[in-house]
């Protein structure tokens, strides 16, 4: 199925649902926000990570244990 | 005596260390200077003499004795709350000795001021904080880059020779790219963390220093870090290039400078150049704006987020409304892309010792439009520059920013990115760098701002 994708109700829907107040230049910045970030982000929902675990805690100040 | 303020951080503390300057004359030179240099460059958004004389009073016969020094806006002070640049930070905040703060007190360096910052961290450019933006000195309409923009500012303006910054998503190196400074981006947890409002929930901050070069960046750095930083002679350095259509995306006199400092690094270490694949820098990218963005929500509520102070610039007010529509889903997977770009890096860094690209892909832009042109097309500089900036946050290796040329009268910088834990080498680089160039690039200075 194709995603169906309408920023506008999506954005509205999202800030309602959490009961967000928005005035028209949240939105502006919202929308131009979301289309910057929501490809990628769509892309990234799309990338098989199966075979990744989580490191629960990684420690970032060193190189990751060898697998 | 402030002439002697135009003297490098390890210079200015060698001459206070033999006696040839007095700290006290140093300290009022610079509390002038900041008076007369940044009406127009407002990269100090606060002094207090007052605290700057005691801690010079009590100050230890450190590494840094007597040497003022600026701090951003994001660490806290025992006299003195952080307020990230924002009317309202959504985080407590509160004065208190933070990380950085001992680190410089106990090294003997005096904190003259507080340095400007993008509000609450936000972007590369330094064009919005609550105090005005700080602005570039190479050209007061440029941005001075972000989110340490005052802290950039106030070395390139030469109010100070060196600064504190921090470095969430590049937040260091911007702002030193933009300013023709070095700046380093320690190794995650390295560098001291301690009262910073994120401290034990980011996974992408850091503490670090912005000097004019890479030895006053291996001082400030090893008191910042609490241990020696040695210095050495590279040799025979495997520098990693990569040559996607995503990493050449860069204007073409940053593409011309870049290239001819790696290829200047490369001669000067007798070294070679290797081209490098990181398939997942992309998604890296976004991994790291969702984890850091994620990470930052715990204080956030519907109800806090209805009555946000109507100082916060509307942009910000935007975003932090926008943050928390993204999916979780993302945020997992975003996590699975740290751990595949980690282990991707473990395993590049065993064939080169850096890896080696554009700090940001053009030079700096207006504060009043901050957009780059770039071969691929007009783009934001925020979502330009992020794609140089956030591998090294999502992974945790170091990373510094050293300028290497000149474009429009603006600095031009190379980043350079080793393996965890490699600080020093990526300072010997820089310092390889700086040979190789006859010092060309950090012995450049602007000139004093016109009014000031």
């Amino acid at each position: 199925m194709e995603p169906s994708y309408s920023a506008d109700e999506f954005i509205a829907a999202g800030l309602a649902a959490y009961g967000i107040e928005a005035d028209e230049v949240d939105l502006a910045v919202i929308r131009a926000a979301h289309q910057l970030f929501w490809p990628p982000t769509l892309e990234l929902l799309e990338m098989d990570t199966s075979e990744i675990p989580v490191e629960p805690a990684p420690d970032l100040s060193q190189a990751p244990p060898r697998r | 005596m402030s002439e002697s303020l135009d003297l490098s951080l390890r210079a200015q503390a060698a001459a206070i260390a033999a006696g040839e300057i007095d700290p006290a004359e140093l300290l009022e030179a610079a509390l002038q200077r900041i008076g007369e240099r940044n009406p127009a460059l407002n990269a100090v958004v606060e002094t207090f003499p007052e605290r700057s004389r005691e801690m010079l009073e009590a100050a230890p016969a450190g590494p840094l004795h007597g040497v003022p020094v600026v701090i951003k806006d994001e660490w806290p002070l025992p006299w003195r709350a952080q307020r990230f640049g924002a009317a309202e930070m959504l985080a407590p905040t509160a004065p208190g000795e933070s990380g950085p703060y001992r680190a410089l007190r106990d090294a003997g360096a005096v904190i003259v001021g507080v340095g400007n910052m993008h509000e609450l961290g936000a972007s590369s450019t330094g064009s919005i904080s609550v105090y005005g933006p700080a602005r570039n000195p190479w050209n007061t309409d440029r941005c001075p880059g972000g989110s340490s923009s005052g802290p950039a500012a106030a070395v390139a303006g030469r109010l100070v020779a060196g600064s504190v910054g921090a470095d969430g998503i590049g937040s260091i190196r911007y702002p030193a790219a933009y300013c023709g400074l070095t700046g380093l981006k320690p190794t995650f947890g390295r560098a001291p963390m301690e009262g910073h409002h994120m401290a034990g929930v980011s996974t992408t901050i850091v503490s670090g220093p912005l000097c004019f070069d890479s030895a006053d960046c291996r001082l400030l750095g090893s008191a910042l870090f609490g241990e020696e930083l040695e210095a050495g002679r590279p040799e025979g350095l495997r520098i990693g290039v990569i040559r996607d259509a995503a990493s050449e995306d860069v204007a073409p006199p940053v593409h011309q400078a870049c290239e001819a400092a790696i290829e200047d690094l490369r001669r000067e270490t007798g070294g070679e150049v290797r081209e490098v694949a990181l398939p997942e820098l992309a998604a890296a990218t976004l991994a790291t704006v969702l984890i850091a963005n994620s990470e930052s929500l715990g204080d956030i509520t519907p109800a806090r987020l209805n009555g946000l102070d109507p100082e916060l610039s509307p942009i910000a007010r935007g975003l932090l409304k926008y943050r928390v529509l993204l999916p979780s889903i993302a945020t997992l997977k975003a996590y699975q892309v740290r751990t595949l770009a980690r282990h991707t890096l473990a395993a590049l860094f065993d064939e080169v010792d850096l890896i080696a690209w554009p700090t940001v892909p053009a030079v700096a832009p207006p504060l009043e439009a901050p957009i780059v042109e770039l071969p691929s097309g007009t783009l934001s500089a925020d979502e330009a520059n992020v794609r140089g900036g956030a591998l090294a946050n999502l992974t945790g290796i170091p990373a510094i920013s050293v300028p290497v040329g000149s474009s429009e009268g603006l600095p031009i910088a190379l980043q350079l990115q080793a393996g965890w834990g490699r600080d020093a080498l990526l300072l010997d680089a820089a310092e390889a760098l700086e040979r190789a160039n006859e010092r060309r690039w950090v012995e450049q200075h602007p000139p004093p701002p016109a009014d000031a």
